[in-house]
């Protein structure tokens, strides 16, 4: 992996997984930012153990104000390119390395999850009506909208940087791609799912397609 | 002759006067701030004693029925305008809110 690729990962209450995920991740690069969002247990503690980079929100701010935090801190230490994935276990660190090769070819590598059996059908139906609104709205035609494993260069960052601070950032920075006509590589990943899911809820899904029509009518 | 709604009208205002009395006495309001709202509840006990008087403004120059209905149609624009100001008062405090918190974890960070 590049000498100056940073790994960033938002947490919040993720003490049973961060542990694992970063012994993983660490077999790919060392350069890692965990951002503790507020958590109410021993995340940054299991993070600081495993002698990474950690910064801390004191309160909960959303994973959008999360990763932002930990973007622009690999960029004030020289990132040139960074991978995101989420601290759950739900994104394979295994896949870095394609992602990498992906990113030489172009502005931003977005992962997307298979639709299998393995994805909850809420989840299937909602991920499809928010990629369809997605296309209408904006012109791009990505598979998965909300898949939170992404990598991108850090000039390509400096034009999608989101104002999101919630789950709405997914969507917000490929309105942002489209619109800065950045260039976009997709890359399948394998999606586990645990049995205590704490991401993007209904509710969430309904925000972000009210976002994404606010977005598209500011510009 | 007084009736009942008016009492209560009469008591809520100067109940509310009281309060901002308080707020102002424990510096929560500026001395402006304190004025501006005296001033609203004194016109609302006295719109309360006197409904009449405002008979010139809403039947001869609004042309509206009945007094309740331009205080229901005031009261509604008044909490429009309270919940905008509110909404942009959060939406600027959690900006900084945020802005802060991120600064906090940068500057910090092991």
């Amino acid at each position: 992996m590049s000498a100056d690729s940073w790994v960033i990962i938002p947490a919040h209450n993720e003490a049973q997984n961060i542990g694992k995920v970063l012994d993983k991740v660490k077999k790919y690069t060392s350069k890692i930012v965990v951002v503790d969002d507020g958590s109410s247990d021993s995340t940054m503690d299991v993070a600081l153990s495993r002698k990474v980079h950690v910064l801390r929100h004191i309160i909960n701010l959303g994973k959008g104000a999360t990763l932002k935090t930990g973007c622009d801190f690999a960029l004030s230490k020289g990132a040139k390119s960074i991978i995101v994935l989420d601290a759950d276990g739900q994104h394979d660190p295994k896949e870095i390395p394609s992602f990498q090769k992906k990113l030489s070819r172009a502005d931003i590598v977005l992962g997307y999850r298979k639709m299998n059996d393995n994805m909850p059908w809420i989840f299937r139906f909602g991920n499809s009506f928010i990629n369809w609104t997605t296309k209408l709205l904006f012109g791009i035609n990505v598979k998965d909208t909300q898949c939170g494993f992404r990598a991108f260069t850090s000039l390509a960052y400096k034009r999608i940087r989101w104002n999101s601070t919630d789950y709405s950032m997914e969507s917000e920075m490929i309105a942002r791609i489209g619109k800065s006509k950045l260039k976009y590589l997709e890359s399948p990943i394998e999606t586990i799912y645990a049995d205590t899911y704490k991401g993007t809820t209904v509710l969430d899904g309904i925000k972000i397609v009210f976002n994404m029509l606010i977005w598209r009518l500011r510009e | 002759m007084i009736i009942g709604i008016q009492i209560f009208g009469i008591l809520f205002g100067l109940f509310m006067l009281y309060l901002t009395y308080l707020y102002q006495k424990k510096r929560q309001l500026t001395t402006r701030e304190w004025g501006f709202w005296s001033v609203l509840w004194i016109f609302f006990i006295i719109l309360s004693l006197i409904p009449s008087s405002l008979d010139f403004l809403v039947k001869d120059i609004l042309q509206m029925g009945r007094t309740l209905d331009f205080l229901i149609v005031i009261g509604f624009m008044f909490l429009i305008g309270i919940s905008f100001y509110n909404y942009s008062i959060v939406r600027r405090t959690e900006k900084r809110v945020e802005e802060i918190v991120r600064k906090l974890a940068i500057r910090n960070g092991r």
